[in-house]
C-alpha cells in the first residue's frame, strides 16, 4: 500500500535507504524516548532542587502523551512500557505501576490521535489535564491500595499541577523540534 | 525481518498495546508478591547508574562551588576596594602622627622635658573568674615572684581591667572595674572634667559625682585620673554610654566578661610627693596620708 499520506506513521513501507539515512532515522525515532531516559536519570540523582521527585513522573508524563498523539512512531507503545519500568526501577513506586499508568495515558493519546491533531492547543492542554488528573489519582489509589492505608492526596495533587503545567513548555519545544525534523526530511 | 502481510502486521500492532498493559499488570502482581526479588532488582538498576549520578551531583557540586568562589571573589575586590582607600586615609594619618611625634618631640627638647620613667610589666593569664569576697574577680598565674605588687594595675590588650587586691607567691587577685566595691577616679577626656566610676556587678560600671556643667557626652572617652594617686592619668578605660536619661555609664574597651591574658604594670610611686616645704610641719608623714585613700580605693576600707 504505497500511499504517500501513510508515509509519516508507517516509516517501514518506504525506499531503501542508505546505512547514514536509517542510522539518522532511528535517532530521530529514538529521540523522544531518549529524552525521557535522561529527565529520569536526571531528576532521580540527588539534586537539591524542591519537588524534584514529582517533577520527573510529570515531564515524563507530558512527554510520553504529546509523542503519543503527535508522532506515534518516535514512541511506541514498547518504549513506553521500558521507560515507565525504568522510572519504577529507579524510584520507589511499586515495581509496574508507572509502566502500566504511563502505558494508559500512551493509549488515551494513540486512540484518540485524530482527534486531539484536528484540536485547538489549549483543547488539547484541557484533555491532557484530565488524563493526568486521572493517571496520578489511579497512582494514589494503587499505592493505597499495596499499602493498605490511605495516604496523603495532596502531593499526588501537586503532582498532577506539575505535569498539567509542565505541558505547554515541553509541547513548545517538541513542537519545534517536530518543524526542525520535518523540514530536514524534506530535504 | 519476517516477510508477513500489512494487514497482518497491524493487526499485530494493535495488539502490542494491551499485551503490554497485561504484562506490566503480571509485573505489579509478581513484584507485590516478591518484594525480596523487586528489591534486588531496583538495586542492580542503582548499581548500574550510580556512575550517573556521581556525575551529576559532582557537576552539580563543582557549580555550587564556582558559583560560591566567584560570589566571594567578587566581595573580595569590594572588600580590597574598601580596604585600599582606608590604606589611603590611615596613610595619610601615619603621616600626620610621625610629624606631630616629631613636633613633640622637638618641642619637649626645646622645653627640657624630663621624661616619665617607663612602667614594668608582666603578662599573666586567666585562670579563674571568681573567688574571693568579690563578685567580679579574676585569678591571674603571676605573683610576688613575678614581682606583682598590690595595687598594680592591670591592662586588657585594649583597656583597663582592674587592679591588683591580694598576691600570692605565684598568682594574684585582680578586682575588676565592675565589681561593686571599684570605684575608680576618673576624668572624661573630652572636657577633661572629673567623676568617679562606680562598679554595681554588671558589665557596665555607674559614672557619678560629675560635675553639672560638664555632663558626660554619649561616645566620650573615659580615661583615667591620677586624682587619688592609685593610678597615672591618661589609661583608656572605655566610652560613655547613657542607659537612661541622667544615668551615664561607661562602656569598657576591654571584654571583662572574657579575659584571657592581663598585663600587670608597675607604676611604680606614680604619686608625687612633695618636698617638705620649710616652715611648714607635717601633722602626719606625707606618705602615709597619701596612702589612705588608695587603700580605701582598693576596698579594705
Amino acid at each position: 500500500m504505497p500511499d504517500p499520506s501513510m508515509r509519516a506513521w508507517e516509516p517501514e513501507i518506504q525506499p531503501r535507504q542508505t546505512l547514514s539515512h536509517r542510522l539518522e532515522h532511528g535517532a530521530r525515532h529514538l529521540l523522544p524516548s531518549l529524552f525521557c531516559m535522561l529527565v529520569i536519570i536526571l531528576f532521580s540523582a540527588p539534586l537539591p532542587l524542591p519537588g524534584i521527585a514529582e517533577l520527573m513522573p510529570a515531564i515524563v508524563m507530558a512527554t510520553v502523551f504529546f509523542w503519543s498523539f503527535w508522532r506515534p512512531s518516535g514512541m511506541p507503545s514498547l518504549a513506553v512500557f521500558f521507560l515507565g519500568l525504568f522510572m519504577d526501577l529507579v524510584g520507589f513506586t511499586p515495581l509496574g505501576v508507572s509502566a502500566f499508568i504511563l502505558l494508559l495515558v500512551h493509549g488515551v493519546g494513540l486512540y484518540a490521535r485524530f482527534g486531539l491533531m484536528r484540536m485547538h492547543f489549549l483543547l488539547a492542554w484541557g484533555v491532557f489535564a484530565l488524563v493526568a488528573l486521572g493517571a496520578c489519582l489511579l497512582q494514589w489509589g494503587l499505592a493505597c491500595l499495596f499499602r493498605l492505608h490511605m495516604l496523603d492526596l495532596p502531593p499526588t495533587l501537586f503532582e498532577a499541577f506539575l505535569s498539567i503545567g509542565a505541558y505547554p513548555p515541553l509541547s513548545a519545544l517538541f513542537s519545534w523540534l517536530l518543524h526542525r525534523l520535518d523540514g530536514k526530511e524534506q530535504d | 525481518m519476517i516477510p508477513v502481510s500489512i494487514q497482518i502486521r497491524q493487526a499485530l500492532g494493535k495488539l502490542v498495546l494491551p499485551l503490554l498493559l497485561l504484562l506490566s499488570i503480571g509485573i505489579i502482581i509478581v513484584g507485590q508478591a516478591d518484594r525480596k526479588l523487586a528489591d534486588r532488582v531496583r538495586m542492580v538498576v542503582a548499581d548500574g547508574l550510580s556512575p550517573f549520578w556521581t556525575l551529576v551531583s559532582t557537576t552539580q557540586e563543582r557549580t555550587v562551588a564556582i558559583a560560591t568562589n566567584l560570589r566571594e571573589a567578587g566581595r573580595l575586590a569590594r572588600e580590597n576596594a574598601r580596604l585600599k582607600t582606608e590604606n589611603e586615609n590611615l596613610r595619610r594619618w601615619y603621616d600626620v602622627a610621625v610629624s606631630l611625634t616629631r613636633e613633640n618631640d622637638s618641642l619637649k627638647t626645646a622645653l627640657h622635658w624630663i621624661p616619665e620613667p617607663a612602667p614594668a610589666f608582666v603578662t599573666g593569664r586567666v585562670v579563674a573568674d571568681t573567688g574571693g569576697i568579690y563578685a567580679r574577680a579574676v585569678l591571674l598565674v603571676a605573683g610576688t615572684e613575678s614581682g606583682v605588687e598590690v595595687g598594680n594595675i592591670a591592662l586588657a590588650s585594649n583597656g583597663l581591667a582592674g587592679r591588683v587586691t591580694e598576691t600570692g607567691a605565684h598568682s594574684a587577685r585582680i578586682l575588676l572595674i565592675t565589681d561593686i566595691a571599684s570605684r575608680l577616679p576618673v576624668m572624661l577626656e573630652g572636657s577633661h572634667a572629673p567623676a568617679i566610676m562606680v562598679g554595681d556587678n554588671s558589665p557596665m560600671p555607674r559614672l557619678m559625682y560629675y560635675a553639672q556643667d560638664t555632663r558626660p557626652v554619649e561616645g566620650e572617652r573615659v580615661v583615667t585620673s591620677d586624682q587619688a594617686g592609685a593610678f597615672p592619668a591618661g589609661l583608656p578605660i572605655g566610652t560613655v554610654h547613657y542607659v537612661s536619661e541622667g544615668r551615664p555609664v561607661v562602656a569598657p574597651f576591654a571584654q571583662l566578661d572574657h579575659l584571657n591574658l592581663l598585663r600587670v604594670f608597675n607604676f611604680g610611686h606614680s604619686q608625687v610627693e612633695p618636698p617638705d616645704a620649710p616652715g611648714h610641719v607635717p601633722l602626719a608623714p606625707p606618705h602615709k596620708a597619701q596612702d589612705l585613700p588608695f587603700k580605701n580605693l582598693l576596698g579594705q576600707g
